[in-house]
C-alpha cells in the first residue's frame, strides 16, 4: 500500500506542481500573486470541456485550445485590473485585492454561465485508461500530467536562461525600471508572462479535469489555495521549487490521509504555508536575496 | 479636523438612538398584522439556494414547485403565488430572505431553505413571527424542535438511512465495511451518524472510517487504504457529486463491492457522473421516479417536458411540498391566516404524492415510506 | 413608524452594525498598513467560544461576548509575534492560510460539534429583554415582543460601534495612533526612528481581532446558529470588500463600506444572483480608480471646506 500511496501523492502533487507553474512565474516578475490564477485554471477546463464535448476535437487540440482561450484571458487581465494598478504608485496590496476581486467575479461568472454541476469529459478521452506495474496501478492522464508538467518545468527553465525573451523577462523581474532603460517594452513583456501563465493554468485545468473527470465552477478556488501553499512551500518565482514543492505537498496530503486523520487534510496545505512562511519565509528552495528563476 | 468628525458622528449616533427610542414610545401597530384580508391568491413565500455552489439542489426545487404551481393553479381549487428568495446558502442571507418574505411581501407560509443550517437559522424568526415554514430538503436532526410552526417533508435520515442498511446487510450478508463522509457538511456528517448507529445495531463491524470534505475531488488516499483493508461492502454519506467520484475512483482501483449511502446517492447525476461506476450503489429513497404509478409517470413525463431532465429528489419534494400546502389551504379556508394554515397543515393525512403516502406526525416530521433502491445497468431499480 | 419598525428592516439594519463592526476590526489592522485575511478566523474564534460558554456554560452573554473577543485577541497575539515579521502580501498569505487552518480545526473539534455547528444559541434580543424584565421593564406600549427585542439589540450595537469609533478618534489622536500612523506611511522610518514596529503591530492585530471576535460572538447570538462554512474564505473577502470599498484611511471609510455593500444587495434583491459578481468588479475597478476607497482624508476635507463656506454665506 505504501508505493501506491506514495504514486497517489505523486500523482495528485504534479497537479498542484502545474497550477503553482503559472503562479510562480507571475510571483518570479510582477512580484504579484494572482489570487484569480484558480479561476483562470478552472475557466481553462470548460474551454476544454467544451471544445472535446460540442466540436468534438481531438483532446490534445482541446489542450491547445484551452491555452489559446486562458492566455487570452490572462492578457484581459492583465490590462483591465493589473496594469491600471502599475500606472500609479499604490501598496504591494493593491493587486492582490484586485486579483481576489477577478478571482470572485469569475467564478460566479462560471456559476452563471456554466451552472453549478459538474460535468465530464466523455469516456475515451484519454481517461479510462490505466496501467498496472508490479503492486501500483496508475491511469495514463496522470503519466501525461507528471510527464508534461516536468516537461513544461524544463521548458520553461531552458526559455527563461536561453533565449534573448526570457532574459528580457528576467531583467524584467530584477527591477521594472532598470530593464525599461535597458530599451526593454516591460509591459510587452509582462503581458506576455501573464499570458503564459494563464496558458499554463488551462492546460492544467483541462489536464486536473481529465484526471477526475469533473469540471464545475467552484474548483478553481480550492485548487488556486492548493498553488498558493505550493508558491510558498517552494519559493516565489522559484521554478524548480514550484515542481518540488508541489509534489511535498501532494504526499504530504496523501500520507495524511493513508498515515493520519483524513480529516485533517485540508490543514496540511494550509499548515505549511504558516510554518514555512514563520520559519523560511523565502520557501524550501529559494534563496534568501534577489535572484529569482 | 479630527475632533470635528468625532463630534459630527456622535452627533449621528445620537440622531439614531433617539429616532429608535422615540419608535420605542411611538408604538404603532405591528406590521405582521397587516396582512390584507380576504380569500384570493395565496401568497407562499420561497427560499431557496438559488445562486451559487449549491445552486443546483435550489434550481430543482425552483423547478419542483414551478411545476407544482401551474398544476394547482390550472386545477383552480386554490391559487397560488410563490415569491422566490435567494440565500446563496449563507445563514445570514436565509434570515434576511424570511424576514423580507414575512414582513414585507405578508406571505402567508413560507418553503425552504434548501439546507439545514439556514433552518437552524432562520426557522426561529418564522417560528417566532408564526408563520408556518417547510423545509423540503432538511434531513439534519432536531429541525422541528425550532417550534411549533417549523413542518418538513424531507425525510429525516433517521428513518431512511437504516432501512437501506438493513437492506444491504440482509442481502449481501455484510460482516465488515469501510466508511467514507464528507466531514465539512453538516447534512452528511448527520447521515454518517444515523449510519454508523445503525451499523452497530445490524453488528457488523466497521474497518475503517474516512472522511473527506465537499469539494474535494481526489479520494486515491482514501480509496487505496479502504481496498486494503477488503471490506464487503463500503458505506458513504455525502452530496451526489462526491458519490459520483468516489464511485468512479472506487471502480477505478478495483474495489467493487456495493456501496450503500445516505441521501445524497438518490439523484440521477450520480448516474450521470458516474457512469458505469454507479452500479451497485445502494440508497433508500422516499422518492423512486421509476414506481409504477399514475402519478409519478405524469410527474415525470410532464416534468421532462418542461425541463428536459428526469425529476430528481429535491424537486419531487418540493413538488409535493406545493401539494401539501394546497390541500391545507382548501381545508383552513383562507389564504391570509397563518395561524389557521398551521393548524390545518399539521393535521394533514393520507396525503397522496409523487413521494408516496404522506402525513405528519405530532412532532411535523413526515411520516412517509422509503424504497431501498440500487443501481443496475446505468438505472435505479428496487432492491428486491 | 410602520417602515421603521419593520422587522425586515430592523434585522437588516442589525446586520449592517455588525458588518460595520467587522469593518472596524480590519480597519484597525489596516492602520499600521498590514492586511490581514484572518478576521473570518478571529470571527470564528470569538463565535465559537462565545456560543459554547452561554449554550453549555450558561454564561451571561454580556460575559461571553467580551470574554469571545479576548479568545480571539489572545490566538492572535499567539500567532501574530512570528507573524508580524512578515509584511505585506505574504502577511496576507499567512493570515489567510491561518483562518483556514481555525476552520478545519472547528471541524474536528467534538465541542464545536463540527460540520453541524452549534445550534439553538439564545438570541441576544431575549436575553436583554429577559435582563431588562428584571428591572421591571417589560414591555413598551404597543409593541411586539419581538419589535422590542430588536430595538433593544440595535440600540445596544449602536453603543458598541459608537464606542469603537470614539476610541478609535481618542487612539487616532494619542502616542499609539501616530506610531500606527507612521508605520503605515514607512515601515524602517519608523523603526530608524526609535519606534516599536513589532510591538504596536502586535497591538494593531490583537485589537482588530479582539473587535472581530466580538462581532463573532454578536452574530452568534444574532443568526441562532453558527457553523464551520459562516467563516469560510467568502466571508474574509466579503469583510475585506468592506474595507475596499469604503477606504481605510479613517474609520468612517469601511462602515460606510459596510453600510453600503450590506444595504445594496438588500435593495438589489432581483439581482441576487450578480451579487458576488458585483462584489467582485466593484474590488478591481476601486483597485484601479480609487485605490485609497470612497473616502479618505481629502474627501473629508473637501467637503469640510465646501459645507464650511455654505454655513459662513
Amino acid at each position: 500500500m505504501f508505493w501506491q500511496q506514495l504514486v497517489n501523492g505523486l500523482t495528485l502533487g504534479s497537479t498542484y506542481s502545474l497550477v503553482a507553474l503559472g503562479y510562480t512565474l507571475i510571483m518570479g516578475v510582477l512580484n504579484i500573486i494572482n489570487m484569480a490564477h484558480g479561476e483562470v485554471f478552472m475557466f481553462g477546463a470548460f474551454v476544454g470541456l467544451f471544445l472535446v464535448n460540442y466540436l468534438k476535437v481531438n483532446i490534445f487540440v482541446a489542450m491547445a485550445g484551452a491555452m489559446v482561450a486562458s492566455a487570452l484571458l490572462g492578457i484581459l487581465l492583465e490590462m483591465l485590473a493589473l496594469r491600471p494598478l502599475r500606472r500609479r504608485a499604490v501598496s504591494d496590496l493593491a493587486p492582490l485585492i484586485s486579483t481576489i476581486g477577478v478571482s470572485i467575479f469569475l467564478e460566479n461568472l462560471a456559476l452563471k454561465i456554466f451552472g453549478p454541476q459538474s460535468q465530464a469529459f466523455p469516456a475515451g478521452a484519454l481517461s479510462g485508461v490505466q496501467l498496472q506495474l508490479g503492486p501500483i496501478r496508475i491511469t495514463l492522464v496522470q503519466i501525461v500530467i507528471l510527464g508534461i508538467s516536468f516537461g513544461l518545468m524544463f521548458v520553461l527553465r531552458f526559455w527563461l536562461s536561453k533565449t534573448r525573451v526570457g532574459k528580457a523577462i528576467r531583467t524584467t523581474a530584477e527591477s521594472i525600471e532598470t530593464a525599461n532603460l535597458l530599451g526593454i517594452n516591460t509591459n510587452k513583456i509582462i503581458l506576455l508572462t501573464v499570458a503564459l501563465a494563464s496558458a499554463l493554468g488551462g492546460i492544467a485545468g483541462v489536464l486536473v479535469g481529465l484526471s477526475i473527470n469533473a469540471v464545475e465552477p467552484t474548483m478553481g478556488l480550492s485548487m488556486g489555495l492548493k498553488g498558493l501553499a505550493v508558491l510558498i512551500l517552494g519559493g516565489m518565482g522559484n521554478i524548480t521549487g514550484a515542481m518540488l514543492g508541489g509534489l511535498i505537498l501532494g504526499i504530504a496530503e496523501v500520507f495524511t490521509v493513508a498515515y493520519g486523520a483524513s480529516s485533517y487534510r485540508d490543514a496540511v496545505a494550509f499548515g505549511i504555508i504558516i510554518l514555512i512562511l514563520f520559519i523560511r519565509p523565502q520557501g524550501l528552495f529559494g534563496k534568501r536575496q534577489g535572484g529569482r528563476f | 479636523m479630527k475632533k470635528g468628525l468625532t463630534k459630527w458622528f456622535t452627533g449621528m449616533m445620537i440622531g439614531t438612538l433617539l429616532l429608535t427610542t422615540a419608535g420605542c414610545g411611538g408604538g404603532s401597530a405591528p406590521a405582521a398584522n397587516s396582512v390584507s384580508e380576504g380569500a384570493g391568491t395565496a401568497k407562499i413565500g420561497v427560499v431557496a439556494y438559488l445562486s451559487g455552489g449549491g445552486a443546483a439542489y435550489g434550481q430543482s426545487q425552483k423547478e419542483g414547485l414551478d411545476l407544482a404551481k401551474d398544476e394547482i393553479n390550472a386545477l383552480g381549487k386554490v391559487k397560488i403565488e410563490l415569491v422566490y428568495e435567494d440565500s446563496r446558502g449563507n445563514n445570514t442571507e436565509a434570515i434576511n430572505a424570511v424576514n423580507k418574505l414575512i414582513n414585507k411581501d405578508n406571505v402567508v407560509a413560507l418553503i425552504g431553505p434548501t439546507l439545514s443550517g439556514e433552518m437552524f437559522a432562520s426557522g426561529p424568526i418564522a417560528n417566532q413571527s408564526e408563520v408556518p415554514i417547510m423545509g423540503t430538503s432538511t434531513t439534519a436532526e432536531g429541525i422541528t424542535d425550532i417550534g411549533e410552526f417549523v413542518f418538513r417533508n424531507a425525510l429525516p435520515e433517521s428513518s431512511a438511512v437504516p432501512q437501506a442498511v438493513k437492506m444491504a446487510v440482509e442481502k449481501y450478508n455484510l460482516k465488515k465495511v469501510a466508511i467514507m463522509y464528507s466531514s465539512n457538511n453538516d447534512w452528511a456528517v448527520s447521515g454518517y451518524k444515523t449510519m454508523a448507529q445503525a451499523l452497530k445495531d445490524n453488528g457488523v463491524e466497521v474497518l475503517a472510517t474516512e472522511t473527506f470534505a465537499d469539494k474535494d475531488t481526489d479520494f486515491s488516499a482514501q480509496l487505496t487504504k479502504i481496498s486494503s483493508l477488503k471490506p464487503d461492502a463500503v458505506m458513504v454519506s455525502s452530496l451526489y457529486q462526491e458519490a459520483a467520484l468516489v464511485l468512479k475512483k472506487a471502480r477505478e482501483i478495483g474495489i467493487t463491492v456495493p456501496f450503500v449511502g445516505t441521501n445524497g446517492f438518490n439523484s440521477p447525476e450520480l448516474i450521470k457522473i458516474a457512469g458505469q461506476a454507479a452500479d451497485g450503489a445502494i440508497v433508500a429513497s422516499p422518492w423512486y421516479p421509476g414506481k409504477e404509478s399514475e402519478k409519478i409517470t405524469k410527474f415525470v413525463t410532464d416534468y421532462k417536458a418542461k425541463y428536459n431532465k428526469v425529476p430528481d429528489q429535491f424537486a419531487a419534494q418540493s413538488y409535493d411540498a406545493l401539494y401539501i400546502y394546497a390541500s391545507a389551504l382548501e381545508k383552513a379556508g383562507s389564504s391570509t391566516d397563518r395561524a389557521k394554515l398551521r393548524d390545518s397543515l399539521a393535521t394533514i393525512k393520507d396525503f397522496q404524492g409523487v413521494t408516496g403516502k404522506f402525513a405528519f406526525d405530532e412532532k411535523r416530521n413526515p411520516l412517509m415510506d422509503a424504497t431501498v433502491l440500487i443501481v443496475k445497468d446505468g438505472q435505479f431499480t428496487e432492491l428486491k | 413608524m410602520d417602515i421603521i419598525l419593520n422587522q425586515y428592516y430592523l434585522q437588516i439594519v442589525i446586520f449592517v452594525l455588525v458588518n460595520a463592526i467587522l469593518g472596524v476590526s480590519i480597519y484597525m489592522t489596516l492602520s499600521t498598513g498590514q492586511l490581514s485575511l484572518g478576521n473570518a478566523g478571529f470571527m470564528s474564534i470569538g463565535a465559537y467560544t462565545c456560543a459554547i460558554l452561554t449554550v453549555k456554560a450558561g454564561f451571561p452573554v454580556y460575559l461571553a461576548i467580551p470574554i469571545g473577543g479576548a479568545a480571539a485577541s489572545f490566538i492572535s497575539l499567539i500567532i501574530g509575534y512570528p507573524a508580524l515579521r512578515l509584511t505585506g502580501i505574504y502577511l496576507a498569505i499567512a493570515t489567510l492560510g491561518f483562518g483556514e487552518v481555525v476552520r478545519v480545526i472547528i471541524l474536528n473539534l467534538k465541542i464545536t460539534n463540527g460540520a453541524l455547528g452549534i445550534s439553538g444559541i439564545p438570541t441576544l434580543g431575549t436575553k436583554i429583554s429577559k435582563m431588562l424584565s428584571s428591572f421591571g421593564l417589560s414591555r413598551f406600549g404597543g409593541l411586539t415582543a419581538q419589535q422590542t427585542s430588536n430595538l433593544l439589540v440595535l440600540v445596544v450595537l449602536i453603543f458598541i460601534l459608537a464606542f469603537l469609533v470614539f476610541f478609535c478618534t481618542r487612539l487616532n489622536r494619542s502616542r499609539v495612533g501616530r506610531a500606527f500612523a507612521s508605520i503605515k506611511a514607512d515601515e524602517s522610518a519608523a523603526e530608524a526612528m526609535g519606534i516599536n514596529t513589532t510591538y504596536y503591530k502586535l497591538l494593531a492585530f490583537a485589537l482588530g481581532a479582539f473587535i472581530a471576535g466580538m462581532a463573532g460572538g454578536l452574530s452568534a447570538h444574532l443568526t441562532f446558529f453558527i457553523g464551520p462554512k459562516d467563516f469560510a474564505y467568502h466571508r474574509t473577502v466579503e469583510i475585506l470588500s468592506f474595507a475596499v470599498l469604503g477606504g481605510s484611511d479613517l474609520i468612517i471609510g469601511p462602515i460606510v463600506g459596510a453600510l453600503l455593500l450590506t444595504m445594496l444587495p438588500e435593495l438589489l434583491r432581483s439581482a441576487s444572483e450578480y451579487r458576488l459578481m458585483i462584489y467582485g468588479a466593484l474590488m478591481v475597478i476601486m483597485m484601479a480608480f480609487r485605490p485609497q476607497g470612497l473616502i479618505s482624508e481629502e474627501t473629508v476635507r473637501f467637503w469640510k471646506r465646501k459645507l464650511g463656506r455654505r454655513i459662513k454665506q
